[in-house]
C-alpha cells in the first residue's frame, strides 16, 4: 500500500474525540490526600487567611515601621520555639523554657549592671546560664530517662523559683544602675540594614537550624531518635548522648533569647517567661500541624508562631485581653490536634473512598461482523498445540526472533526462552524484578521489554538487562506526581530507532489494573522514549486504557489499541499532535495487543468480550461507583474474561478473519500473538502455556525481526 | 482452687490494690500471704522511703519546732491539705489509667468561679452548687471526650483545654478579674470552712469521704478495675472488650468532680477564688507531686489511695514544717521542685522503662 493512500484512509477516519485532562472532585481529593506536603499546609493556609484577614480590617499594620517593632519584639520568642522543635524533635519536651528564658535575663542582667563585665563575656556566660538547665533536663531524661513532661516540669518549678528568689534580691539594683554600654543598646534597640539586631539573631539561628537538620550528622540522629527511638538505637545511635546535646541546644538557644530580651528590656519582672512554654507550644503545634516528633521543619514552625504571635498581636491591638487570647489559643491547639489526629487516622479511609472515580464512557456498539462472529462457533483456535505448559505462567506477550526462538514475560518477573524448533527447552532468559509484558526486538535483534511497576527495559542477551526509562515528564495540570511510569504495557519500534510505549494505567497497578475498567477515564498515555538522547515524552495523553502498540508496515503510522473503548486508535508518527483516529471501532471483545500479519494486515488479541449489561454499566458512573462500594469485588460486574480470540484485520481496519477459542480453553484471556513462519503463537496473561496453530494459506517464510527490520540489515 | 489462683495472681499483681478476683473462698493463709507481699519493701521501697522520710521529717519539725506534734497543729495541717489529696484522688485515678490531667486546676477555678458568682449574686446555695456541678460534668467529659474519642494523647489535650477553660473562662465569666469574692456570711459556706463534726473540721471529714469513695471506685468497681488495666494495658484491655472510650470519659468526670469539691472547699475557706493559681501552676504541679510521690508510676497501672496518702503526708507535713520555721514561700516552691524531681529520678530508678523496645520518647 502506497503511502498517499494511506493517508487519505486517515483522512477518511474520523477523529477520536479528545480526552481532555480529568477535572473531578474525586480525583482532587484522591490525589491531594496522596500528596505528603498536605499535611504541612495547615500552618500556611492559617497564616495566609490570618494576613488577609488583617490586610482587609486594619490599616498600616503591615507598614515597614510596624514590621520592624514586631520584628524586635517577636524574635526572641521565635528562638525560644526553635528551641523547643529541637526538644520535640528528638521525642521530648521542654516545659521550663519559661523559666529558663527567666533566669538567664536576670543572668544577663547581673553580670552586665552589677558584676560590670563586658559584653563578650555576658554573651557567653548567659548562654552558658540556658546551657546547663538544657544539659540537666537533658540529663534527666536522656541519661537517667525520666519521662520528659514531669522532669522539666520540676525544672520549671526549682528555675522559677530561683528566679524569683534572685530577683528579689537583685532587681531593685539592676533597674537603679546607670551603666551605658554602646554594644548592649546596640543588640537591643538599632537596626543593622535596616532590620533589628535581634531579628538578625533569629535568621542566623533559623538558618543553622536548617542547615543542621538538612545536612549534619547530629541532625539527622536527632530526628532518627525522635521518628523511632528503637530503630534509631539499633542503628547504632548513642541515644542518651543525643538527647542530653539537643536539650543542650536547645537550653542554650533559650539563653539566647534571654540575653536578647534583656537587652532589649533593660529589667525584668515576677512575670517574665510565665505561660511562655504554652504560647511556644501552640505556635509550634500549628507550625507541625500537631505534636509530632521526629519533624525539623523550622521555617514551618516558624510560620506556626508567626501566626500565634500576629494574632496574639492583632488581638491585643483590638482591645482584647489575655484570657481571651490564651483561651483563642487553647482552641487552636485543640483544633490543629484534632485535625492531625483526625487526618493520621482516617486518611486512607479517604483516600480508598475517593480514589475511584467512574466516569460515563459510551462504548460504540458491537459492529456487525457477519459470519465470522463468535455466536456461529467458529472455534479455529481448538486445534492449538500446546508449548511450554506450567512451565510459563503468565505470558503477558509473545515473540519470535529469527531463528524461532520463543520468548515471554512471566509472573514472577522473569523472561523466558523456548527453544527453536520444536519450544520443548525452556530456560530463563532474564529476570527483570518486575511484571515483564509487552515485547519488541530493535534493529540490533535485541529484545525490549516493557516491565510493568518499572518501564522500559533493554535486553541485550541472556541476563544482560539495562533500563532504558522509568519516568516520563510531569505533566503541568496533574495534582499528583505523574512523572513514573505504572504500567508500561506494550511497545513498537520505528524506523528511526524511537520507542512507542503504552502506559496503560497511571492510577492503577498490575494488580488492580481492573479497577480501572471500572473508571472508564482517559488514565493512559502513550510514551515515546528517543535512544538518541535518552529522553522520555508523553506523546498523547489521557488515553482510555491504551494496550497493544504496533507500527503499520510502512512504518509511519502507529496502531494503539484502546481496551476500554473496544477500539484501535492510529496515529500519523509525523503529525502525533493531531492526536489519534479510529482505525477499528465497535471491536466485539477487549482488544490487547495487536501485531502485523504476513498478509499486511494485523493481528488483534481479544483478552475478552463484550457484554450490553457492562456496556450498559459503563454509561452509569454512579451505578458502579454504588457497586464498588457495597459489593465484594468478587460479585463485582466486569468483563467476560473467560473466552477470548484473535481478529485480524486488513491494512484499513476491516475484520476479515477471527479465530474463536473454545468456551472452556484451553486458551483463555488472549492478550498477544505473534505470525512466523505460517504458524500463530498465542500468549494470555493468565494462562500458563503458549499456544500455537498453523496457518493455512500464510507466507511461511514471514518473520516479525525480518518484516520491521529487513530493509536495516 | 483457691491456693492455686491466688498464688498465680500474686505473681501476677505486683501493685498496691487488692486482687479483683476470687476474692471470695479465699483461704486464710493466702491472704496473710497477700498482705505480707503487699506490705513487703521488696515490692514497695519508694513508699517506704517516702513513709522513712515523712518520719524523719516529723521528728526533725517535732524537735525544731515547738507545738509541732499536737493536736492542734496536726489538725491544721490536715486541714490544709484537704483540697490537695481530694484533687489528688482525681489525678491519681487519671495516672493510674496512663493519663494526665493538666487541665484539673483549671476546671477548679472555673466551677468554683462560677459557684462564686452565682451566690454573689443572690442565687440559691444549692443551685449554686449545682449549677457548678454541671458545669464540672460537662468539662470532664470534653476532656474525656478529646482523649478517648478524638485521640488526643492526654498531655497534648488537658494542655490545651486548661489554657482554654482558663482563658474564656476568666474571659466570659469573670469578664478579666482574677478575684471572685465568696459571701463569707452565709451558713452553709460558713460550716465548710470553719464548722466541725466533734473535733474534726468538715473538710477533713469531706476529704476523707472523698478518699474512701476513691478507694471503693478503684477496688471494689468494675469501672476502677478497668482503669488499672486501661493503664497496665490499653490495648490488650480494648481487645478484651472493656469499653475503654467510656471508661475514660468516667475517668476525666471523676477527676473534675474531685476538681469541683476541692474547689468548694478552698474557695469557701480561703473566701475567694483566685485565678492566679491556674497562671503560677505550682497548684497542679503539686498535685501531680503527691501522687508520684507516693508511688503511683506515671506508667500506670499501679498504686492506690494509700500511696496516695502517704505522698499528700509528707508534703503537707514539709510544707507545715517549713510554714512554721518562716520560710518564704519561693524558697518553699524551690524545696518542692526539687523534691518532685528526686520522686521522678527514683521512680524512675524503681520501675525503669524498657528501653530496648520503646520506639517513642515517653513524655
Amino acid at each position: 500500500m502506497s503511502s498517499a493512500e494511506n493517508s487519505d484512509f486517515l483522512g477518511s477516519q474520523s477523529k477520536v474525540r479528545k480526552q481532555h485532562t480529568v477535572l473531578s472532585y474525586r480525583r482532587i481529593i484522591s490525589d491531594l490526600l496522596n500528596r505528603n506536603w498536605i499535611e504541612g499546609a495547615i500552618p500556611f493556609i492559617t497564616f495566609f487567611v490570618l494576613i488577609t484577614a488583617i490586610l482587609i480590617t486594619t490599616d498600616g499594620y503591615f507598614s515597614p515601621s510596624n514590621l520592624n517593632t514586631l520584628a524586635q519584639y517577636s524574635s526572641d520568642v521565635a528562638i525560644v520555639t526553635i528551641a523547643m522543635l529541637l526538644v520535640v524533635a528528638i521525642g521530648g519536651i521542654d516545659l521550663s523554657v519559661g523559666s529558663t528564658f527567666a533566669l538567664s535575663a536576670f543572668v544577663a542582667l547581673y553580670l552586665f549592671h552589677i558584676a560590670g563585665l563586658p559584653i563578650y563575656v555576658v554573651f557567653p556566660l548567659t548562654l552558658v546560664c540556658g546551657a546547663l538547665i538544657g544539659l540537666f533536663n537533658g540529663f534527666l531524661t536522656g541519661i537517667l530517662g525520666c519521662g520528659a513532661l514531669l522532669a522539666t516540669l520540676g525544672t520549671m518549678i526549682t528555675v522559677r523559683g530561683i528566679f524569683v528568689i534572685v530577683s528579689q534580691a537583685y532587681l531593685v539594683e539592676i533597674s537603679n544602675s546607670a551603666r551605658v554600654d554602646a554594644t548592649w543598646d546596640y543588640v537591643g534597640f538599632e537596626n543593622f540594614m535596616g532590620i533589628p539586631v535581634s531579628f538578625w539573631a533569629l535568621i542566623v539561628v533559623t538558618i543553622a537550624v536548617y542547615l543542621m537538620f538538612k545536612y549534619t550528622r547530629f541532625g539527622w540522629h536527632i530526628l532518627a531518635v525522635g521518628g523511632n527511638r528503637k530503630a534509631a538505637r539499633h542503628a547504632g545511635i548513642h541515644l542518651k548522648w543525643v538527647i542530653v546535646l539537643s536539650y543542650t541546644l536547645g537550653g542554650a538557644l533559650v539563653g539566647l533569647a534571654g540575653f536578647l530580651f534583656a537587652a532589649r528590656q533593660n529589667s525584668a519582672g515576677s512575670d517574665t517567661g510565665v505561660g511562655l512554654e504554652f504560647f511556644v507550644l501552640t505556635g509550634l503545634v500549628l507550625g507541625l500541624g500537631g505534636f509530632t516528633p521526629g519533624r525539623g521543619s523550622v521555617f514551618s514552625t516558624l510560620l506556626g508562631f508567626a501566626t500565634i504571635f500576629i494574632l496574639g498581636n492583632v488581638l491585643t491591638n483590638a482591645g482584647f485581653r489575655g484570657d481571651f487570647i490564651t483561651g483563642i489559643m487553647g482552641l487552636i491547639l485543640i483544633t490543629i490536634l484534632t485535625i492531625d489526629m483526625k487526618y493520621r487516622k482516617e486518611r486512607h479511609r479517604m483516600l480508598a473512598r475517593a480514589y475511584l472515580d467512574p466516569t460515563t464512557l459510551k462504548v460504540d456498539p458491537v459492529r456487525d461482523m457477519g459470519k465470522l462472529a463468535l455466536e456461529f462457533g467458529s472455534t479455529k483456535l481448538e486445534g492449538a498445540s500446546l508449548l511450554g505448559v506450567g512451565e510459563v505462567d503468565g505470558p503477558e506477550d509473545v515473540i519470535l526472533d529469527r531463528e524461532g526462538n520463543l520468548y515471554c514475560g512471566t509472573r514472577d518477573g522473569r523472561i523466558m526462552k523456548l527453544f527453536a524448533p520444536d519450544h520443548t527447552r525452556v530456560e530463563t532468559y532474564v529476570k527483570t524484578g518486575g511484571r515483564p509484558l509487552g515485547l519488541a526486538f530493535d534493529a540490533e535483534e535485541r529484545l525490549v521489554v516493557c516491565v510493568a511497576g518499572m518501564g522500559l527495559y533493554r535486553i541485550a542477551g541472556p541476563g544482560q538487562i539495562e533500563r532504558l526509562t522509568s519516568q516520563t515528564k510531569r505533566s503541568w495540570t496533574s495534582i499528583e506526581d505523574d512523572r513514573h511510569i505504572r504500567m508500561a504495557d506494550d511497545l513498537d519500534i520505528a524506523p528511526d530507532g524511537k520507542i512507542y510505549f503504552s502506559d496503560a494505567t497511571k492510577r492503577y497497578e498490575m494488580e488492580t489494573w481492573g479497577l480501572d475498567l471500572l473508571e472508564g477515564r482517559g488514565n493512559g498515555r502513550l510514551l515515546c522514549y528517543d535512544p538518541t538522547d535518552g529522553t522520555t515524552k508523553t506523546v498523547c495523553n489521557n488515553l482510555i486504557f491504551p494496550n497493544g502498540v504496533c507500527l503499520t508496515h510502512d512504518g509511519r503510522h502507529l496502531l494503539v489499541a484502546s481496551t476500554w473503548m473496544c477500539a484501535i486508535l492510529i496515529f500519523d508518527l509525523e503529525r502525533m499532535q493531531d492526536g489519534p483516529r479510529y482505525f477499528a471501532r465497535g471491536l466485539p471483545g477487549y482488544p490487547d495487543n495487536i501485531n502485523r500479519s504476513s498478509d499486511s494486515g494485523y493481528w488483534i488479541a481479544l483478552a475478552g468480550m463484550r457484554s450490553p449489561i457492562v456496556d450498559l454499566a459503563m454509561e452509569n458512573p454512579d451505578f458502579r461507583l454504588r457497586m464498588a462500594k457495597r459489593v465484594p469485588p468478587t460479585n463485582w460486574l466486569f468483563g467476560n474474561l473467560n473466552i477470548g480470540g484473535v481478529l485480524k484485520s486488513d491494512a484499513n481496519g476491516e475484520i476479515i478473519d477471527a479465530y474463536w477459542d473454545k468456551s472452556d480453553g484451553p486458551l483463555y484471556m488472549i492478550t498477544s500473538m505473534r505470525e512466523h513462519r505460517g504458524s500463530l503463537f498465542l500468549g494470555g496473561v493468565t494462562n500458563n502455556k503458549i499456544g500455537r496453530i498453523d496457518l493455512a494459506e500464510a507466507d511461511t517464510g514471514w518473520n516479525g525481526p525480518d518484516s520491521y527490520w529487513s530493509g536495516s540489515k | 482452687m483457691d491456693i492455686g489462683l491466688s498464688e498465680s495472681s500474686n505473681s501476677l499483681h505486683q501493685h498496691g490494690g487488692p486482687l479483683p478476683q476470687n476474692r471470695r473462698g479465699r483461704g486464710f493463709s493466702a491472704a496473710f500471704q497477700q498482705w505480707q507481699k503487699r506490705l513487703s519493701f521488696k515490692q514497695h521501697p519508694l513508699e517506704y522511703i517516702i513513709l522513712g522520710i515523712t518520719l524523719a521529717l516529723v521528728l526533725a519539725f517535732t524537735t525544731l519546732i515547738e507545738g509541732f506534734l499536737t493536736v492542734g497543729n496536726l489538725l491544721i495541717l490536715a486541714q490544709n491539705s484537704t483540697a490537695l489529696a481530694i484533687l489528688g484522688c482525681g489525678m491519681a485515678a487519671v495516672i493510674i489509667n496512663r493519663g494526665l490531667d493538666l487541665s484539673q486546676i483549671s476546671v477548679m477555678v472555673a466551677v468554683s468561679a462560677v459557684f462564686g458568682l452565682m451566690l454573689s449574686n443572690g442565687a440559691d446555695y444549692m443551685m449554686a452548687m449545682g449549677a457548678a456541678f454541671i458545669l464540672a460534668l460537662i468539662l470532664g467529659a470534653l476532656n474525656g471526650w478529646l482523649v478517648a474519642y478524638i485521640e488526643i494523647p492526654a498531655l497534648m489535650s488537658t494542655l490545651a483545654t486548661a489554657m482554654l477553660i482558663a482563658g474564656f473562662c476568666r474571659w466570659g465569666i469573670l469578664q478579666g478579674e482574677f478575684l471572685v469574692l465568696i459571701p463569707k456570711d452565709l451558713p452553709q459556706v460558713i460550716y465548710i470552712s470553719t464548722g466541725k463534726i466533734s473535733i474534726f473540721p468538715v473538710s477533713v471529714v469531706i476529704g476523707i469521704v472523698v478518699l474512701i469513695a476513691t478507694f471503693i471506685l478503684l477496688n471494689l468497681t468494675v469501672l476502677g478495675r478497668m482503669f488499672y488495666a486501661m493503664g497496665d494495658n490499653y490495648i490488650a484491655a480494648r481487645l478484651s472488650g472493656l469499653s475503654v472510650r467510656t471508661a475514660t470519659i468516667w475517668l476525666y468526670i471523676f477527676s473534675a468532680i474531685t476538681a469541683f469539691i476541692a474547689g468548694i472547699i478552698v474557695s469557701s475557706s480561703s473566701g475567694t477564688v483566685d485565678f492566679r493559681i491556674v497562671t503560677n501552676g505550682t497548684m497542679l504541679f503539686e498535685v501531680i507531686m503527691v501522687v508520684v510521690l507516693g508511688g503511683i508510676p506515671l506508667r500506670g497501672g499501679r498504686g492506690g489511695v494509700f500511696n496516695l496518702i502517704i505522698g499528700v503526708v509528707l508534703i503537707s507535713v514539709l510544707q507545715n514544717g517549713m510554714t512554721l520555721l518562716n520560710l518564704s514561700g519561693q524558697i518553699q516552691d524551690l524545696v518542692k521542685g526539687l523534691i518532685l524531681i528526686s520522686a521522678i529520678v527514683i521512680d524512675n530508678y524503681i520501675n525503669p522503662k524498657d528501653t530496648e523496645t520503646n520506639t517513642q520518647g515517653d513524655l
